[in-house]
């Protein structure tokens, strides 16, 4: 644990003020960009959004976005915990996050992903899919602003 | 003037409430970038096509029709917790030089709008019958994806703004 707590991504962080910040910048716009793109995909399901095309047409075209959004928030991400590995460890919100966020895209690559892309889906199973896919991001971004309040 | 507006605001017995429930205050924030994410992607998206990126089996105006009041009603509500938020510390955040840079960017995707409505938004039927989008609905694009990342960034770095020590003040009270 120490050995984690005194890396040089640890130095590198703690050494400018601004290091921090600008990854979280970096964070939070790429989440909000690919939890976004997954939005639009689950209010289309829910038969709001995009007129006139399917979910399976915005589930196509948001893909490569929504990829390249998590990218970035999986990239930044460990960058922050890096910062202080022993607070987050500690940290009953970051520890629900990441518990949530695990769900959120083994979800959104396994189940989501095949209704969506299904335009043979029912709508119930549609709205089930979409109202389960937003509860688990929302869940993901409170429990991500909770860690500063724990 | 606007200080004492400041003053007043954080005052009333709303603000009061919000800024003295310990949990009242990070659900509002919450929501604040909920809003952010799930709206946010609604704005990106409009760009994308804006610039041929995304959706281009789609036209410009089932995208931009689809999306018009979902986005209006996301801003209204991100805009609702963001009033409490900063309303509840508005003494706080009257030094603070991130807020009045986000309020700028603020301002300036309200003068993108007054802007871009008229020849983009509001006719995308228009860009759909063009051979090639033009340039107009590309520079539009690409002003609200800067002016928009401005706003998110400057809104972040709100929280790490620290006041000035007065000079001399804990000096002075050891005197």
């Amino acid at each position: 644990m120490l050995l984690i707590q005194s890396n040089a991504i640890a130095d590198a962080l703690n050494s400018s003020e601004w290091v921090f910040p600008i990854a979280e910048c970096f964070h939070i716009a790429a989440f909000a960009f690919s939890i976004g793109m997954i939005a639009l995909v689950d209010f289309r399901m829910l038969g709001v959004g995009i007129g006139r095309s399917t979910p399976s047409q915005v589930a196509k075209a948001t893909a490569p976005w929504t990829l390249l959004g998590l990218a970035v928030v999986l990239l930044s991400g460990p960058v922050l915990f890096l910062s202080d590995v022993r607070m987050y460890l500690h940290n009953p919100s970051f520890r629900f996050k990441i518990g949530a966020l695990l769900i959120a895209l083994i979800f959104n690559y396994t189940i989501h992903r095949k209704v969506a892309l299904s335009d043979s889906s029912s709508a119930a199973v549609r709205v089930v899919v979409a109202v389960v896919s937003l509860a688990l991001w929302v869940s993901v971004v409170f429990g991500g602003l909770f860690i500063a309040f724990a | 003037m606007i200080l004492e507006f400041f003053q007043w605001i954080q005052s009333t017995d709303f603000m009061t409430f919000i800024r003295e429930s310990g949990l009242t205050y990070p659900l509002i924030m919450s929501t604040h970038l909920t809003c952010i994410a799930v709206f946010g992607g609604m704005i990106v998206i409009t760009d994308l096509r804006l610039l041929g990126a995304a959706m281009q089996d789609r036209p410009i105006a089932d995208v931009i029709n689809g999306l018009r009041w979902w986005k209006r009603l996301g801003f209204v509500i991100m805009v609702a917790m963001g009033i409490m938020l900063a309303g509840s510390k508005a003494v706080d955040y009257y030094p603070n030089p991130y807020f009045w840079v986000k309020m700028s960017f603020l301002a300036l995707v309200g003068v993108h709008a007054l802007i871009f409505r008229p020849s983009v938004y509001n006719h995308p039927e228009i860009l759909d019958a063009s051979p090639v989008i033009p340039t107009r609905a590309k520079v539009a694009g690409v002003l609200s994806l800067i002016l928009w990342t401005g706003v998110l960034c400057n809104g972040r770095l709100i929280g790490y703004y620290e006041p000035p020590q007065q000079k001399g003040g804990v000096a002075a009270v050891n005197k």
